[in-house]
């Protein structure tokens, strides 16, 4: 029995580590944010250090969403397909005051946040944020990940402990 | 005057035709693949977050409200800063103020991060000083409601270090010193959490002094 | 507000009474035209030699709910041989907005009256394609009437999606059908710069026809100025031509200085100048490097990159952020320059050049770069002039038409600087001018610094426009009324309207601006210079390859967010 938790467990530790320190982003880029994303990826800031080595513009082949940018209600439709594209875990990160809460775009035709359509993992404020704010949104991100990992193997435990005392 | 009819393509000369001047492309890319091998030159990344790139101290950051130096929030709920914001993303409620001197003082000050442009209008509004930015940057939330930010969060006192000031009205004067409190910051000879607690405690000092 | 003379009217003549009436003390001459002589009279100001309006900048619509004629149509002519201006106004009922289309006078009309449809329900007859062009397909109303709810939203769901399927003129008679295609690409694809989305029909690896569809990143600026003050209509501007945002602040308040009577101070206008300059070569560099990008030449992106970083470091010294720069105040500039900005400008004179070189090195002489560009999507300057284009791509193709020389703003007509042209009209020679302005900009950028810094104050020392300084505001109670009078009401701009234009990165930016007294722009119409190049980008792939249409649309340079608003 505990052979075999323990085994599981490393796994998914195991598991969780890669996950967190080879994240391919996916980005979702339309407007003014996703010019100051070209600058997370390029020399300045590098945002490879961070394991985002693999920019991929397939949600086939992605794990995190990075939405820059503004999503009007006519792109609602193909970032809902797009995120239901991406393979399980995936996660999204919004990147700018658009994409998170509208901005100052009170409008016909811009969609009041995109936790409208699909669920939003880490919010970044800035109109647009910085660099190392987007950055430091993507650590938020890694810690979160590592918290939810936890949180699932310690919930697995004690599935596990319930079953074993229910065997017995 | 008639605009010309048909395009006029580039002529290639020889020399492009036989791909020559592909040759000193190839340099160049060789001059910095040197370059930044052999480290003739400094890398340009900025390692964050350990190293983070030097901002002016005009950044417009995170909002900070300032205190009087009881400690009472300057901000008298007048809400200009709240009128002249293009995103309408600082709410305020205003409640009256035990001392009499002062009207009002506000009782919910908000401001929802997410939706703010951080354009700077509220500190261009406010006649109090009330309101200042930092050059704070790393915010992140999990949730939209943890981004509404009140005002106990606003007036943290991390702000107080004159090099994490961010856009604020200018007094010329002052750049010189912010500067040097920057160079300090960075060569090591000034504790930025001392200092700020002694200017805090000097604060009290004098207001105790002047109750007195 | 300067009032502008009338010119001549050789060919008034001809058309009933009263159904063209110049209007008297407009900033450009105005005329007030009847619907039922409109067609005719275009073709005549285009055609007479007395007049060659033969460049068609900017339509739009503008909602008067009070009149008994409550829309008006308002087309702003420009003559290039004659460098003259005209506006032409048509007013309209509601129970019968419709006009007749004029694509076959200026083709640049074609988008623009699809955008008035959206916007305003004017009906254009005659044209051959009037869909929604801005907003979505499930969107009902016409959001810049005057009584539609600024948030009032429709929701687009995955069935309305509208699906082209462009097809060849003369149908398909011929067997090769078989080896026709038609493709989706975008709207969120790398190479449509994430916001536009093409459909093309391919025969073999050739484009035989094509649909563009925009409007995924329609942020409703024209709407949001009508509901905030005039002040406050700054930051949005930004976040039109987000490669350059300075340049649009600029744009924008010299258009309400204009309105109000006023001149920024020296220092404000030369600062203008350099930093206007400097966001130039920043928007240039960012085109030309992602062109690059999108033709396989990564490493010039980095090259490109690097001096951008540099400028945006100088914007932010300026005045706190890096993009959108909100830097402009109407009436001056935000703060006062930093005491280190001549030093800091020199200091990006002399590391710019380098960079640039690289890539001038690297690119404009490679055979592999020539061959993928030369003759790509050529346009002639006759062409485009129809099609309503301006700036570099206009300059391409052979014709030398810039606002800065032009009608000189600010400090250009006192530096000395050339217009570089072209006569490719391709792609090769869009970068080409791009790669020589950058250049000529640095030069105007010295010769102003040379000049040296200007005394005095960086915003007009006028209460009723400018925040009284702080220390003022703090002490005097003068002051203080002032500033809360400026606060709560806004900018109080005498009723009028005017087209202001700066030259922008793309082209003649332009900014149509209505006044009614209230406190609050009455409509803000933006003239974004790469709507008619984005317009005409479907007659451009026509006949290409689908990796030619990739380098083009890099190498017009649309901006969605000034494209869409
Ligand atoms: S958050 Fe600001 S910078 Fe980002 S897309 Fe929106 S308007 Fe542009
Ligand atoms: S920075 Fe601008 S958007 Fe943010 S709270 Fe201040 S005025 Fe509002
Ligand atoms: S403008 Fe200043 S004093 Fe007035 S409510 Fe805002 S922060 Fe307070």
């Amino acid at each position: 029995m505990i052979g075999e938790s323990w085994v599981t467990t490393t796994v998914d530790k195991l598991e969780e580590w890669g996950q967190n320190n080879s994240l391919w982003p996916l980005p979702f880029g339309t407007a003014c944010c996703a010019i100051e994303f070209m600058s997370v990826v390029s020399s300045h800031y590098d945002m490879a250090r961070f394991g985002y080595e693999v920019v991929r513009f397939s949600p086939r082949q992605s794990d995190v969403m990075i939405v820059a940018g503004t999503i009007t209600d006519k792109m609602g439709p193909t970032l809902k397909r797009i995120y239901e594209q991406m393979p399980d875990p995936k996660w999204v990160v919004s990147m700018g005051a658009c994409a998170c809460s509208g901005g100052f775009y009170r409008a016909y035709h811009v969609m009041q946040g995109i936790d409208e359509i699909v669920p939003v993992d880490v919010y970044v404020p800035g109109c647009p944020p910085t660099p190392e704010g987007l950055m430091y949104g993507i650590l938020q991100l890694k810690e979160k990940i590592k918290r939810d990992t936890r949180r699932r193997l310690k919930e697995k435990r004690a599935d596990s402990d319930d079953s074993g005392s229910a065997a017995a | 005057m008639a605009h010309p009819s048909t395009p006029q393509p580039y002529k290639y000369t020889l020399a492009e035709r036989l791909y020559l001047p592909l040759l000193s492309g190839m340099w160049v890319t060789l001059r910095h693949f040197i370059g930044n091998v052999f480290g003739r030159r400094k890398s340009y990344t900025i390692q964050y977050p350990e190293e983070r790139r030097g901002y002016s101290p005009r950044f417009r950051g995170h909002h900070i409200l300032t205190s009087r130096p009881d400690g009472s929030l300057r901000c008298v709920a007048c809400f200009l800063c709240a009128t002249a914001c293009p995103a309408e993303c600082i709410h305020i409620e205003a409640g009256e103020h035990p001392d009499v001197n002062i009207e009002k003082y506000p009782v919910v000050y908000d401001i929802d991060m997410l939706r703010c442009v951080f354009c700077g209008y509220c500190v261009d509004a406010c006649p109090e000083e009330a309101i200042i930015m930092s050059n704070n940057y790393d915010m992140a939330f999990f949730d939209r409601a943890s981004s509404i930010v009140t005002k106990d969060e606003l007036q943290k006192p991390f702000t107080y270090d004159p090099a994490q000031l961010g856009y604020r009205p200018r007094y010329p004067e002052e750049d010189a010193q912010r500067a040097q409190a920057r160079e300090q910051v960075r060569a090591g000879t000034l504790d930025l959490v001392a200092e700020a607690r002694r200017r805090h405690g000097e604060a009290q000092d004098t207001s105790a002094a002047s109750a007195s | 507000m300067p009032t502008a003379t009338i010119p001549a009217l050789p060919l008034l003549e001809d058309y009933p009474e009263g159904s063209v009436l110049p209007v008297e003390g407009a900033d450009q001459p105005t005329w007030i035209v009847r619907r039922e002589v409109l067609s005719r009279l275009a073709l005549e100001l285009r055609d007479n030699p007395e007049t060659q309006f033969d460049l068609m900048l900017d339509l739009c619509g503008v909602d008067y709910p009070d009149r008994d004629e409550r829309f008006e149509a308002v087309y702003h002519l420009y003559s290039l041989p004659r460098g003259e201006r005209l506006r032409l106004k048509v007013p309209l009922t509601e129970a019968d907005p419709v006009l007749p289309s004029l694509i076959d006078v200026w083709s640049a009309c074609d988008w623009f009256e699809r955008e008035a449809w959206d916007m305003f329900g004017i009906r254009f007859e005659g044209h051959p394609n009037l869909r929604r062009l801005l907003t979505h397909e499930a969107f009902q109303g016409h959001p810049l009437r005057k009584d539609y709810d600024p948030a009032r939203r429709w929701i687009l769901t995955e069935d309305k999606i509208y699906r082209p399927d462009p097809q060849p003129p003369g149908g398909d008679t011929d067997d090769d059908i078989f080896e026709r295609m038609t493709i989706n690409i975008g709207p969120s694809h790398p190479a449509m710069h994430g916001t536009f989305r093409v459909v093309a029909c391919l025969d073999g690896e050739i484009i035989v026809a094509s649909e563009v569809e925009i409007g995924y990143l329609h942020r409703c600026f024209e709407k949001m100025s009508e509901t905030h003050t005039w002040q406050q209509v700054i930051p949005y501007t930004d976040r039109l031509n987000y490669c350059s945002s300075f340049i649009n602040n600029v744009a924008y308040c010299r258009g309400v200085e204009q309105l109000l009577g006023i001149e920024p101070p020296p220092k404000a206008v030369w600062a203008r100048t350099i930093l206007s300059e400097f966001s130039r070569i920043m928007d240039h560099c960012v085109c030309n490097g992602t062109t690059l990008v999108d033709t396989g030449a990564l490493t010039n992106f980095w090259y490109m990159f690097q001096p951008r970083e540099e400028i945006y470091g100088l914007l932010e010294a300026c005045c706190g952020a890096r993009l959108t720069v909100s830097a402009c105040r109407i009436g001056g500039l935000l703060q006062e320059l930093p005491p280190d900005f001549e030093a800091r400008c020199r200091n990006l004179l002399e590391t710019i050049p380098a960079f640039i070189s690289d890539v001038d090195k690297l690119i404009t002489k490679n055979r592999i770069w020539l061959d993928r560009s030369v003759g790509v999507a050529a346009i002639s300057g006759e062409e485009a002039v129809n099609r309503g284009w301006t700036g570099p791509c206009l300059r391409a193709a052979g014709v030398a038409y810039d606002v800065r020389k032009a009608h000189p703003y600010d400090l250009y007509d006192t530096v000395d600087f050339e217009v570089p042209v072209f006569q490719g009209g391709d792609v090769n020679d869009r970068f080409r001018v791009r790669m020589a302005e950058i250049e000529q900009s640095l030069s105007i950028i010295r010769q102003l610094l040379d000049r040296g810094m200007p005394e005095g104050g960086f915003i007009v020392d006028d209460p009723h426009v400018a925040l009284p300084p702080k220390e003022d505001a703090y002490t005097q109670m003068e002051a203080m009324i002032y500033h809360f009078k400026l606060i709560m009401d806004g900018i109080q701009v005498p009723p009028g309207e005017l087209y202001s234009m700066v030259e922008g990165a793309n082209g003649e930016l332009g900014f149509y601006i209505i006044s009614d007294g209230s406190g609050k722009p009455y409509r803000i119409k933006v003239r974004p210079p790469c709507f008619p190049l984005m317009a005409t980008f479907s007659r451009l792939m026509n006949g290409g390859t689908l990796s030619d249409a990739i380098a083009t649309l890099g190498g017009l340079n649309v901006i969605a967010g000034e494209l869409e608003r």
